[in-house]
């Protein structure tokens, strides 16, 4: 066992009594160190066949190929996050295969989110990593540039142009710092080759944002929404989007396709690996909604959603 | 936390479908996203002094002398060398300010006490720390270095220090050495820092 979960094991007693808190933490301090091997991890993830491809890393990275252009999401290939939550799931990709990226987004400053390890594992994959408001003051300095992008505000190089657009989380990292980083989360489309790709990273269900969204991108084709955590829903329903919202989110945003993220890989919620798929499973039957509509992907899964 | 939370407008769709979301004309529907939630300056301002209140325990040391007693620190003025933006940050550090690399002035109100055949007391001390990162850009282990001026009942004097801190730098084990403070010369402290 990590010797730092050691000294959670005082924080997880002084908890004991919030209930929620203390579940999670001690889930973590107690599951398994070593995460799940994936066979046949893909060692070269481009694809000469596709105009639009998406590789779940796992939680919520996602190598994105849009044509001959990459781009990462929330890179975290660490086998723990803030410390104490140890990975189930190894990484569905070696960093080191990693191509030349684009652009790496970083949707918001949570541990499993914005990992400063694994930054420096891809610090010389990527040219810029593109930040949410207030965030590069709590990033360190690496060999990339980063630049935070506003609401709406756009970065363009080499004609893939990202956007930053608005969903609804927290904006801390630390905890407490939630109560004046009130800012620092966001969301992305990513455009290229007249291709546009939806990124919530990590959000609650918002109706007035996902429709703004939709009237500035009409025509996405790919939505990448988080469907985890959900459980305990009083607590989570303010930053977190369920199942059924995420297939909302999904219709609200107009997608052609959903892939599904943020979900057993991490433990950060009472929901046991394996209860927010199968939920999506049975939302998807009730509303007619098959493989080609929404895939969910296994980690390190690659799939062709747009073949040349 | 919870006020910033609430301060959130939840708004609950009703099972909206394809047709009834679906905007036809963009250029006729322009939908208003949600604004970012503000915030309270006095209420950031009061959890932030509160977590300044957690005091680190000190185990007091000398020839023949084994004692107790509660420090607290504020940071006045933080130059880092390790974050991307923002160098300088006074009073509110975030942890990777200072543990990615930084020099700090601070300031320390310390309380000394609970020693056999001693009284309590006071020591007020000021000083500087460099701080160097160790593992995993400052967030797993940090080490630091420091010297400082110190005024107690007895006087003045100087202190020399080093530290070893793990999680964000939320804890930490500081070593103040400080020769001619009598019946005082070790001070460790168990440092628990929250911004």
């Amino acid at each position: 066992m990590n010797p730092l979960r050691l000294l959670a094991l005082p924080l997880l007693v002084a908890l004991a009594g919030c209930g929620f808190a203390g579940r999670v933490i001690g889930r973590n301090i107690t599951a398994s160190h070593e995460p799940r091997r994936i066979e046949h991890k893909i060692r070269d993830p481009r694809r000469a066949d596709a105009r639009l491809a998406v590789l779940w890393i796992g939680h919520a990275t996602i190598l994105l190929q849009m044509d001959d252009a990459f781009i990462l999401t929330d890179p975290v290939f660490t086998n723990s996050v803030g410390e104490l939550s140890p990975r189930l799931v190894e990484p569905g990709l070696d960093p080191r295969d990693l191509p030349p990226l684009a652009a790496v987004v970083i949707s918001h400053m949570h541990f499993d989110h914005l990992s400063y390890d694994s930054l420096d594992m891809i610090e010389h994959k990527t040219k810029i990593v593109l930040l949410p408001p207030g965030a590069r003051a709590s990033v360190p300095r690496y060999a990339f540039e980063s630049r935070e992008l506003d609401r709406w505000e756009s970065y363009d190089a080499d004609g893939v142009r990202v956007t930053a657009v608005p969903v609804r989380h927290v904006g801390g990292r630390w905890g407490i710092d939630q109560t004046w980083r009130t800012r620092a989360f966001t969301g992305y489309v990513f455009e290229y080759h007249g291709l546009s790709v939806y990124f919530g990273g990590d959000t609650a269900f918002d109706e007035a944002d996902f429709e703004a969204t939709r009237t500035r991108f009409p025509n996405l084709a790919l939505a990448l929404l988080p469907i985890c955590p959900t459980e305990p829903r009083d607590f989570m329903r303010h930053t977190h989007m369920d199942t059924l919202e995420a297939l909302d989110a999904f219709s609200i945003l107009g997608a052609a396709r959903m892939v599904p993220i943020h979900f057993d890989t991490f433990i950060n919620s009472d929901d046991k690996p394996g209860d927010c798929p199968r939920l999506l499973r049975e939302h998807m039957r009730e509303r007619g909604l098959g493989d080609d509509r929404v895939t969910i992907l296994s980690i390190g899964e690659q799939r062709v959603l747009v073949p040349k | 936390m919870l006020a910033s939370l609430t301060a959130i407008r939840f708004a609950c769709a009703e099972n909206p479908t394809t047709e009834t979301a679906r905007v036809e004309n963009p250029t006729e529907a322009k939908p208003v996203d949600t604004p970012p939630p503000s915030t309270s300056p006095v209420l950031a301002g009061g959890i932030w002094a509160i977590a300044q209140l957690v005091p680190a325990p000190l185990l007091v040391l000398s020839s023949d002398h084994v004692g107790g007693g509660v420090r607290w620190q504020i940071t006045p003025f933080v130059y880092s060398f390790g974050v991307a933006a923002r160098p300088v940050r006074a009073f509110v550090v975030d942890p990777v300010a200072r543990h990615s690399g930084a020099v700090e002035l601070y300031a320390s109100p310390e309380w000394v006490c609970c020693a056999p055949n001693d009284g309590t007391g006071w020591i007020a001390r000021g000083g500087a720390r460099i701080y160097l990162p160790v593992v995993g850009r400052g967030e797993s282990l940090t080490w630091s270095l420091g010297g400082s001026y110190y005024r107690a009942s007895g006087g003045g004097g100087a202190s020399i220090e080093t530290g070893l801190y793990v999680l964000f730098g939320t804890f930490g084990l500081t070593v103040t050495a400080s020769p001619a403070l009598a019946r005082r010369e070790i001070i460790t402290a168990l440092t628990i820092r929250y911004f």
